[in-house]
């Protein structure tokens, strides 16, 4: 590549055919240039569509092949950090970690206008919570959510279950605590928010050493947390 | 934003944002959204291996990667960055582009340089019966020859630009200019939107 206008190369960009070197500088060029930006995907489109026209039935054998390599195959590789920016977790030992699990309880329980509910809800889990908390193995875990708040866990490998709670949400939109495990399987449950933005501590069970802990914002389904228990 | 044709616009509006639905759902690890992933994108992520790579056994091996990569990558995709079709093309084409040139790092190919007006000759014959190919086949005959070769060298041979000016015996300005303006009417002509 010269010195000349960069912005020439946007259809080589989007045909794949700028050699590596080019093809890194160009990106770079892309990040400070949203016009550009916006005019690599619209080039990417149409070049994809160069693509789908040409589309044959695969052998049959694929299918079978892909999916069962699917199930063998981690998605959460050496590049996925890249997707959870905000990764900040502490561990801290397991008799911290009760102290400041029922402090946020009690916290969450104090500011929120529907205390009474919610006290009663923490206190029909409070068993499996609490044997969570004292477990031998209990783990504290603390994470930053984008889109603002914070994130505790205690988890216990031993009872198989964690115990979540969060507070500093925004107030907007719902959540849901997933539990992927390392071939995709998981479990999901829906997080209740108050207005305030705190979630009340809730019991995970099914835990598996290697899963994922994540928090998807719904409707737009994006990942805000996801920590690796 | 260009113009667009209403049929362009309900495929826009319809069968991409199911497949990004799914791609949100294979981020997360459902299985099952990644095997009707598969259903939607197996075939033009062959296609288009088989068109860059030529052997079948090699095509495959590729699409095989290809399809694995999604399902491991799922998470890259963003829906406020193009279509789900796009991404998944982006990533198949880069695959099979990188099997040739790896390829023809190591020996010259065997493949004859195509002369002038066959490449989108050779689109029409693979894909005869589909409605998108014989659209992508008319809005490619709109082009001038030099954009047509350049675009199809490029995209079909897996060429570098410096390569398609070698080729074509032109300056490798002129051939960027060439791609770009090429994508650009395409674009126009295929009603793409974002």
């Amino acid at each position: 590549m010269t010195t000349e206008e960069p912005h020439t190369l946007a259809g080589a960009y989007a045909l794949d055919a700028l050699d590596p070197l080019d093809s890194k500088r160009f990106e770079r060029h892309l990040a400070g240039c949203a016009a550009c930006a916006q005019e690599v995907t619209e080039l990417r489109e149409t070049s994809a569509r160069l693509g789908t026209a040409t589309a044959v039935p695969p052998p049959p054998g694929l299918k079978d092949r892909v999916l069962a390599a699917a199930a063998r195959t981690s998605q959460h590789g050496p590049a996925a950090p890249a997707r959870f920016p905000r990764r900040i977790f502490l561990v801290i030992p397991a008799a911290a970690a009760a102290g400041v699990l029922i402090a946020i309880a009690t916290i969450f329980g104090l500011a929120s206008s529907d205390a009474n509910q919610r006290l009663t809800q923490a206190q029909q889990s409070s068993q499996a919570i609490a044997a969570v908390l004292t477990a031998a193995d209990a783990r504290m875990m603390t994470g930053t959510v984008s889109g603002g708040g914070n994130a505790t866990i205690v988890m216990s490998h031993h009872m198989a279950a964690l115990v979540f709670t969060a507070a500093g949400l925004p107030a907007a939109g719902g959540y849901e605590l997933w539990l992927v495990g390392p071939r995709g399987e998981h479990s999901a449950e829906a997080v209740t928010v108050s207005s305030h933005g705190m979630v009340a501590p809730m019991i995970a069970d099914g835990l598996r050493p290697g899963d994922h802990l994540m928090l998807i914002a719904e409707p737009a389904g994006g990942t805000v947390l996801d920590i690796r228990l | 934003m260009t113009a667009q044709d209403p049929v362009a616009r309900d495929r826009a509006a319809t069968a991409p944002a199911g497949l990004a639905a799914l791609l949100v759902r294979t981020a997360r690890g459902d299985a099952a959204a990644f095997e009707a992933v598969y259903e939607n994108v197996a075939a033009a992520v062959f296609g288009v291996a088989l068109r860059v790579i030529r052997d079948p056994a090699q095509s495959e091996e590729v699409a095989q990667e290809v399809l694995l990569e999604i399902w491991r990558t799922a998470f890259r995709f963003d829906p406020g960055k193009g279509s789900a079709m796009a991404w998944v093309m982006t990533v198949a084409h880069r695959r099979a582009v990188d099997r040739v040139r790896s390829v023809q790092r190591e020996a010259e190919r065997e493949r004859r340089l195509p002369v002038e007006g066959t490449p989108y000759d050779e689109v029409a014959e693979a894909v005869e019966t589909s409605l998108e190919a014989e659209r992508v086949r008319r809005c490619l005959r709109g082009l001038t020859d030099l954009q047509r070769e350049s675009v199809t060298l490029a995209y079909y041979g897996g060429y570098t630009y410096a390569q398609v000016a070698t080729l074509l015996g032109v300056a490798t300005g002129t051939v960027k200019t060439r791609m770009r303006d090429a994508l650009i009417r395409l674009r126009d002509c295929l009603g793409v939107a974002t």
